[in-house]
């Protein structure tokens, strides 16, 4: 039962950042595949009307950590105290800078809602970079289960650790490069003409990029948690994960070199999921691992709500669950094929 | 209990209370208007008329702009049960995280899957499609709505729980927390309170053109729904469900209600204070005006019932703030008062056709838009101060639970930070609203072509 609400809340976080992880992409690359105000208008368009419908996601997540693991939802949000923060507050600064940016026609105007756009994307995807990298670094969490982090403290990654460390600031680094490269295929699926283009090649080199990053992530995440590759060689979900990651990334390399744009970024979502659902299995049951002492970490079935309760939960989630997925059908047909600004003159965007 | 710079549990109250009614000012636009865009869209496809579909098309671009609004105040809301109730969350959250998740799972993905098709996607789906997108949105919105009063109800009245053997608290019967009679009634009271500001935020666009002799169909049609639509939402909010909620406080928190009242000495025959200053100090109404017996008839349904009185109950469960408590509730129903009355008279002016000559009625509606705002806000602070020193009515204390790790530094440089980001948010927010408003609904849906491609070759 506990196992089966850590697949849901993983699978709903996993979902969110596929989902959204597209939109912080393209944020980031806005300044660089669109020069002229139009073209940067198409990328808005091809993210406008769906932002929204990505980040109730995250939503979706909350709700369903709160109601499955509690005890989690209250240690870890409590600790990441500011950095949820800046989280939140660049969250409110990406959606508004994407419904107002059109709403004037004047060049300033727009400038302006453009670096708000792109400086708040860049700071979600290093943002929730660092807290992947602390779900598996761990936090020092101290044995009431509760733990309160500073920004940075020494750089190390034992003891009173910070958001930021060298391990952390390596995965932001790595996570901010996949996420520009999934945001890259999705511009490259989605526009036309020259922001096509521009974002067809970006979408090479990050890939590229991404590659030897991945492996220095996976060297450095053996220094600091050995116990975790012990771990995942004995669970049979890992390797499943590993098979995913290597489809995936046979897929998106021909989907690249034949410029079948579609199965490219089919890829691209399932490696991303195939990457964070790896991990996810690998740590299980910790949920939070302390770096002052590994018997504080905070498992799974410490943290999960009781039995009953879940039973309950189990009713009606997957109902939930099954509705959302055929709005995810209507709202994929809706707004299948690329935008261009001169033909879809969708309102504002 | 001493509120002090240095005490976390009050800036977490503080915080949670300034990002909830910030919040809240945008979801019950998109609550009460979206039943309004529902019935112009019915109109348009039973009489072929387009002048509903171009009010739908105009309400719909206020809609989307309040709805984005929403949405990215809404997230902080659900985080801050994790950031700063941690202790409230631990404890009740196999609880309420029920009604949490089910919020996003039902109504915001419902809601916000249709919500792009509402605003834009008018030629692409044809006009029956269209009015399902909008059926689809307002049920999204409403059913939000439920599990967030669930919610709330659950910390009212608590119903449907079990103490679990780790001491916290987990689902007895999903059955008995989703019809919490509490909730049943608070929804009714407070959907209705929204679709009073939908009504009074439609009559004020209407009000203003007529005022400005612009968009004369237009006009007509927003006075005459926002009127009469305003006219039985007010009559509602006041009776039967205000009524209700009432005597729902009464029979479950009668010291609230004695609070709320400002009514130290228990008494039958119990009056409602038309007037009168709650004095803690000597534990009397100063300068009373009341209406004998009537709190009495109202809490209870006889005049002669006994209603008791602050004195009966100790100190440490009064709640924390009576004189804010009292003023919201009295200003709360002498609003509600004023709005049934004014809404009587402009739907009367207008039936017998003399509204848009009226030229004070019509100032009188465009100006008093804000007020329903005020006092939902005010129903809010009723309920919330109410329930105090509780966060789950006699089962958890609020100061139990914050979050001991956050610091009231942390706390206070996070709510001076959403003071400022809000600002910012609401000057947007109007200064764009009243873009829409002056350009007005005869217009295209979109910035005219040449117009935007000269933009872009004048840069």
């Amino acid at each position: 039962m506990v196992a089966t609400w850590y697949v849901f809340v993983s699978f709903m976080l996993i979902a969110y950042v596929t989902l959204d992880g597209r939109n912080f992409g393209a944020g980031m690359l806005h300044w660089v595949v669109a020069r002229t105000l139009e073209e940067r208008r198409q990328v808005i368009a091809a993210i406008g009307p769906l932002w929204s419908w990505h980040e109730v996601w995250l939503v979706g997540f909350g709700g369903t950590l709160i109601a499955a693991f509690p005890r989690l939802m209250a240690s870890a949000f409590a600790g990441y105290y500011l950095a949820l923060f800046l989280i939140l507050w660049s969250l409110i600064l990406r959606g508004v800078s994407i419904e107002v940016g059109g709403h004037i026609n004047d060049r300033l105007w727009q400038s302006f809602w453009d670096f708000v756009f792109v400086v708040s994307n860049v700071l979600l995807a290093v943002l929730f970079g660092a807290a992947g990298g602390n779900l598996t670094r761990g936090v020092p969490l101290d044995a009431d289960g509760n733990f309160s982090m500073a920004f940075f403290t020494d750089f190390r990654v034992r003891g009173y650790v910070g958001l930021l460390d060298w391990y952390t600031v390596s995965v932001a680094i790595f996570s901010t490069a996949m996420l520009a490269a999934h945001g890259a295929t999705y511009l490259a699926l989605k526009t036309e003409g020259p922001v096509h283009d521009r974002s067809a090649t970006w979408a090479k080199h990050l890939w590229t990029a991404a590659a030897p990053l991945f492996l220095a992530i996976s060297l450095e995440s053996w220094v600091v948690r050995p116990d975790l590759f012990e771990h995942a060689i004995r669970n049979p979900v890992c390797w499943l994960g590993l098979l995913a990651i290597i489809l995936s990334i046979g897929t998106l390399v021909s989907g690249l070199a034949s410029r079948r744009e579609k199965r490219a970024f089919v890829a691209s979502n399932l490696l991303l999921g195939g990457l964070m659902g790896t991990g996810a299995a690998a740590i299980f049951p910790v949920m939070l691992y302390s770096t002052l002492k590994p018997e504080n970490s905070l498992t799974a079935y410490a943290a999960a709500a009781s039995h009953g309760t879940l039973l309950v939960a189990s009713v009606w989630w997957p109902v939930g669950f099954a509705l959302a997925s055929t709005y995810f059908v209507f709202v994929s047909r809706r707004y299948a094929g690329r935008v261009s600004v001169r033909r879809d003159n969708q309102g504002y965007y | 209990m001493d509120f002090t710079l240095s005490d976390p549990a009050f800036w977490s109250r503080f915080q949670f209370g300034f990002t909830l009614i910030y919040h809240y000012l945008f979801p019950q636009l998109t609550m009460g208007l979206a039943w309004f865009l529902v019935y112009w869209k019915w109109r348009a496809l039973r009489t072929g008329d387009d002048e509903y579909n171009k009010a739908v098309r105009f309400w719909a671009k206020i809609f989307g702009l309040n709805f984005a609004v929403g949405v990215v105040t809404g997230i902080p809301m659900e985080f801050q049960f994790g950031t700063n109730w941690a202790g409230f969350t631990r404890f009740a959250g196999g609880v309420i995280g029920q009604t949490l998740a089910m919020e996003g799972m039902f109504a915001f993905f419902l809601e916000s899957a249709f919500v792009g098709a509402l605003i834009w996607g008018e030629k692409r789906l044809g006009p029956q499609y269209h009015f399902l997108a909008a059926v689809a949105v307002a049920l999204g919105s409403w059913l939000s709505g439920f599990f967030i009063l669930v919610t709330n109800a659950f910390m009212q009245h608590p119903v449907g729980y079990r103490m679990e053997a780790n001491g916290l608290l987990g689902i007895a019967s999903l059955r008995a927390y989703l019809l919490n009679p509490w909730a049943l009634v608070q929804f009714a009271h407070n959907q209705m309170a929204a679709l009073v500001t939908g009504s009074f935020v439609v009559a004020a666009v209407g009000a203003f053109y007529a005022l400005r002799e612009l968009h004369p169909a237009q006009a007509q049609l927003f006075l005459r729904a926002g009127t009469r639509i305003g006219l039985v939402a007010s009559l509602l909010v006041a009776f039967p469900t205000g009524d209700q909620q009432a005597k729902m406080v009464g029979k479950h928190q009668p010291v609230t209600l004695a609070a709320m009242e400002g009514r130290f000495e228990g008494a039958p025959m119990a009056g409602v204070a038309l007037i009168g200053q709650p004095n803690l100090a000597a534990r009397r109404l100063d300068n009373p005006i009341e209406l004998p017996g009537a709190l009495s008839f109202l809490a209870y349904g006889h005049f002669g019932s006994y209603v008791r009185g602050l004195n009966e109950f100790p100190p440490n469960v009064w709640p924390d703030n009576i004189e804010l408590l009292y003023y919201s509730f009295h200003l709360m129903i002498t609003l509600g008062t004023i709005f049934i009355i004014l809404m009587a008279y402009a739907t009367f002016q207008n039936w017998r056709g003399r509204l848009r000559s009226t030229s004070w009625l019509l100032w009188v509606l465009t100006l008093a838009f804000p007020f329903p705002y005020i006092a939902n806000t005010l129903g809010w602070m009723t309920a919330e101060l109410g329930r105090q020193p509780w966060l789950i009515y006699s089962i958890f204390q609020t100061h139990d639970g914050y979050s001991k790790v956050v610091t009231s530094g942390d706390t206070i440089f996070t709510l001076i930070g959403f003071i400022g980001l809000y600002f910012v948010l609401g000057v947007l927010f109007l200064y764009l609203a009243g873009l829409e408003i002056a350009h007005g609904p005869d217009e295209v849906v979109t910035v005219p072509k040449e117009e935007y491609e000269a933009g872009v070759a004048g840069r």
